[in-house]
């Protein structure tokens, strides 16, 4: 091809398009009415659909259906329960041995076992693929070989930490003991990957072949859809329903919600803003809303702006201004629960009531603490946001709120994209209050905690005020080794008090989550990470 | 003519030339975050995952090392890649089709309606019709895309299904509809430009019918409908052919809101993510091709030219 222009080629493109345009045809399958068919909502996916690199919602969605884990979790508590693994267990939380269940077979026929895990996370743990779900191996032994950092080579190829003992067995064994190991497992970085994969992994990523209840139904159709069907040979218990479901591809929510109430699609998992004033009255029981796993702070630059935000009591003072409820109420229509805990209440280990005098709004205790502590300098304090996501209402009630109610001058910042206000916050060029949100990987109160407020997320996570409380690190290793799950859980809750206590993040709501269906479809139920559970879904 | 043809497409070279290097220029030079980390959208990209693919897809090398190598890709018929790994040449190849239909079914609309009503309105000067054609293309042209598409969309695609079984107008386009689903979403996205087509004929055709050929030719007694449509619209047509040639390019860049609106994932859609994402191989490969467009629309305007109007002779 060479010395080809680039007129030539978009000449080509055009005719190419004409072409594949001239013939359409066949009438519309997917109205869903007979024979087992739904359509649903979807956005375009990211990567290519292999769990190890994907790290957002839509991938996720669609690698629900087709693939399962050793873990899944419980659609109402969220207790992580026995999916593909017949048993996990350890002694010690730093070694453990899973036995996986018969039964379970690759779309292709190949079998799931201890070796297509393996295959699996070793891939996902070598830098040298840039998975998104990199830094989910890091805890097990011998990551750093395979993933020693910018500029150097990996020195192995296979994780130190993990060993077939044989087909249906293998332990992994982690750097540190982590007693939520077994929490995590159900995250799709850790989804199982057959022989198939290594052959060509980007290709497989168009059309993987997966072991959950759902296999394509042709290849991925980019910005168009997803179609996959009914997997006959997936053990009884967890079957599909349906016979097929197509992923149609939206990139406008306001159009899905109205294909919906056309009846051109069966579930919508994301209701568009616009909708929710009317949605409950138009769907009724068929409007499905409740809490999920996201929370909203405001942030504060602890280590960028000692001067204004190093004395809790100033923090305490911010947090005590803002009046939740009638943010929630007011602003957000409902569709926001205040925050009353830095885990969200869809959590194991949520405690109602938890952040105590510090959640409750109290604007005349807060004048008193704001001026005992001194102030702020210059009395004055910025609050960033970015602009794209819908925060501007919000953030602007707050900075009314605490004007208001601390008598200081608060400027609401507007940032185009939150990239730039991380770029900012990174640099120590940014030193105002800033808007940010935690959503889980996994349903454990560590990651409400680690991730966000530790030593270790000032580097990899979203430690952006840089908060460092010794007491804090060591609260999380000693949970981090328990055996006892309820200890364990015990012993992160007094970590969370220790962030209470700090308050290095003020968190203001919780979000929820809505979902609506059509009347053609029943048994429609919506995971904590905003995944439809579509193997349950039936035809009415 | 044939010179005329050449030189003007070799006239097209430094334009693209010039016109990529630009617009390379500017994604690169786009303030603000790590495109890495504009796709991991809310969560912070990990470091060593965000080093590892800065490295691949070259973007810690100057800006002129990048763009030699985009363009010499270019060159080679390889326009680049995605920060996902997608082609952008597979990219545009799905998106083109799509805006192409979409664009030509609106062309066809605005210029058969708009002419259409401008030449009904010219003829009935002040009477009902032409009242109409002014008061309605005013109200189109006031009205903005998005506005009358969400009203088409709910009161066409959903409540005409809905309360009355009529299921004609698709609420979002499906490839199985054929035609009818670019109907709403090409009407929509040709209103305006519909509205000043009405507006340009009616003008223009009034002007020319006070021309004195015209009063020869209905003097010499030839038949009304003759000295409308062969000598009167016919020179009356030149500025329009002017302004639906322009348009071409505008309808197939323009249709960002409704091919949102629509869910069509056309060019439109495709072009204003990747500048929001900072994908300067997508935003340039894109925008190339308007280039094109745009360039090969004027050319056929200008051959037109001829066409409507003898006199005019190309050297």
């Amino acid at each position: 091809m060479r010395g080809a222009t680039s007129a030539k080629w978009v000449a080509g493109a055009v005719i190419v398009a004409m072409a594949a345009t001239a013939c359409s045809t066949s009438k519309d399958s997917n109205a869903g009415k007979s024979g087992g068919n739904i359509t649903v909502v979807l956005g375009e996916p990211q990567h290519g659909l292999v769990g190890q690199n994907t790290a957002e919602s839509e991938g996720a969605e669609v690698l629900n259906a087709l693939f399962v884990g050793l873990v899944d979790y419980d659609n109402k508590t969220n207790e992580p329960k026995l999916a593909v693994a017949e048993s996990i267990d350890t002694t010690d939380s730093k070694t453990w041995t899973i036995k996986i269940k018969d039964g379970f077979t690759f779309h292709n026929g190949e079998k799931v076992d201890a070796a297509s895990f393996v295959r699996a996370w070793n891939w996902g743990a070598n830098q040298d693929n840039a998975a998104e779900g990199l830094p989910f191996f890091s805890k097990i032994e011998g990551s750093d070989e395979l993933a020693p950092g910018k500029d150097k080579k990996p020195t192995a190829k296979e994780l130190k930490g993990l060993k077939v003992v044989d087909e249906k067995t293998f332990t992994v064994t982690l750097k540190d003991p982590f007693s939520q190991f077994k929490t995590m497992l159900g995250y799709n970085a850790f989804y199982p990957l057959p022989k198939a994969f290594e052959a060509d992994p980007k290709k497989f990523g168009e059309a993987p072949i997966g072991n959950g209840p759902f296999q394509m139904d042709g290849a991925w159709e980019h910005n168009k859809q997803i179609k996959i069907k009914k997997y006959d040979k997936y053990p009884a218990e967890g079957r599909a329903k349906l016979d097929g479901v197509t992923f149609k591809i939206y990139d406008n929510l306001d159009t899905a919600y109205n294909d919906l109430r056309a009846d051109t699609i069966q579930i919508v998992d994301k209701l568009p803003i616009s909708a929710m004033a009317t949605v409950s009255q138009e769907f009724g029981d068929r409007y499905i809303y409740k809490p999920e796993s996201g929370v909203g702070y405001i942030g504060l630059p602890l280590e960028q702006n000692p001067e204004a935000f190093g004395k809790v009591e100033i923090r305490k003072a911010i947090s005590m201004a803002i009046d939740r409820d009638a943010i929630t109420k007011t602003i957000f229509n409902g569709t926001r629960k205040p925050a009353d805990d830095f885990i969200s209440p869809i959590i194991p280990g949520y405690r109602k009531g938890a952040l105590g005098e510090v959640g409750t709004y109290n604007p005349t205790k807060a004048k008193e603490l704001y001026t005992q502590a001194g102030g702020v300098p210059g009395n004055k304090i910025e609050l960033g946001y970015n602009a794209d996501g819908g925060h501007k209402e919000w953030i602007e009630a707050v900075a009314n709120q605490l004007k208001a109610n601390l008598g200081i001058e608060v400027t609401a910042k507007p940032y185009a994209k939150f990239g730039d206000m991380l770029d900012d916050l990174g640099a120590s060029k940014y030193k105002g209050a800033f808007r940010m949100a935690w959503s889980m990987d996994y349903p454990a109160a560590e990651n409400y905690l680690r991730p966000i407020f530790s030593k270790v997320a000032i580097e990899n996570g979203s430690n952006y005020g840089h908060y460092v409380n010794e007491a804090f690190e060591t609260k999380l290793a000693e949970a981090d080794k328990a055996t006892d799950a309820a200890q364990g859980l015990k012993l992160y809750q007094e970590a969370d008090d220790i962030i209470i206590k700090d308050l290095p993040y003020i968190p203001v709501f919780t979000y929820m989550s809505s979902s609506a269906y059509s009347k053609t479809v029943k048994n429609v139920e919506v995971d904590a990470q905003g995944r439809m559970d579509l193997a349950n879904v039936e035809l009415n | 003519m044939g010179r005329y043809l050449i030189r003007r497409l070799i006239q097209a070279i430094p334009v693209l030339i010039g016109a990529t290097f630009l617009i390379y220029a500017l994604t690169f030079a786009m303030p603000g975050a790590d495109p890495i980390q504009l796709l991991a959208g809310e969560k912070k990209a990990d470091p060593l995952v965000t080093a590892m693919l800065r490295a691949k897809y070259h973007l810690d090398d100057p800006f002129l090392l990048q763009y030699w190598n985009y363009i010499t890709g270019v060159f080679q018929g390889d326009l680049g890649e995605t920060l996902t790994g997608r082609k952008v040449l597979d990219l545009f190849s799905e998106a083109f089709p799509y805006t192409v239909n979409l664009a030509l079914v609106a062309f066809v609309i605005e210029a058969v309606v708009g002419v259409l009503a401008g030449v009904m309105a010219a003829l009935r000067r002040g009477k009902f019709l032409d009242q109409l054609v002014l008061i309605s293309t005013l109200m189109v042209i006031s009205i903005p895309v998005f506005v009358t598409g969400f009203v088409l969309q709910l009161t066409l695609g959903v409540q005409l299904k809905n309360n009355w079984g009529i299921d004609f107008f698709p609420v979002s386009f499906n490839e199985n509809d054929g035609i009818r689903a670019y109907l709403l979403p090409a009407f929509v996205l040709a209103s305006t430009s519909l509205a000043y087509v009405a507006r340009l004929t009616r003008t223009s055709l009034m002007e020319t019918m006070r021309a004195d050929y015209v009063r020869t030719a209905t003097a010499k007694g030839l038949p009304r409908r003759r000295v409308v449509v062969n000598h009167a619209l016919r020179n009356a047509l030149i500025p329009i052919v002017t302004f639906l040639g322009a348009d071409l390019g505008s309808l197939m860049g323009g249709a960002v809101i409704t091919e949102r609106i629509f869910n069509i994932h056309g060019v439109g859609g495709l072009l204003a993510q990747s500048v929001y994402l900072k994908q300067g191989a997508v935003v340039v490969g894109g925008v190339t091709i308007l280039v094109l467009v745009y360039l090969i629309g004027n050319l056929l305007v200008d051959l037109l030219y001829a066409v409507l109007d003898p006199r005019i002779r190309y050297a």
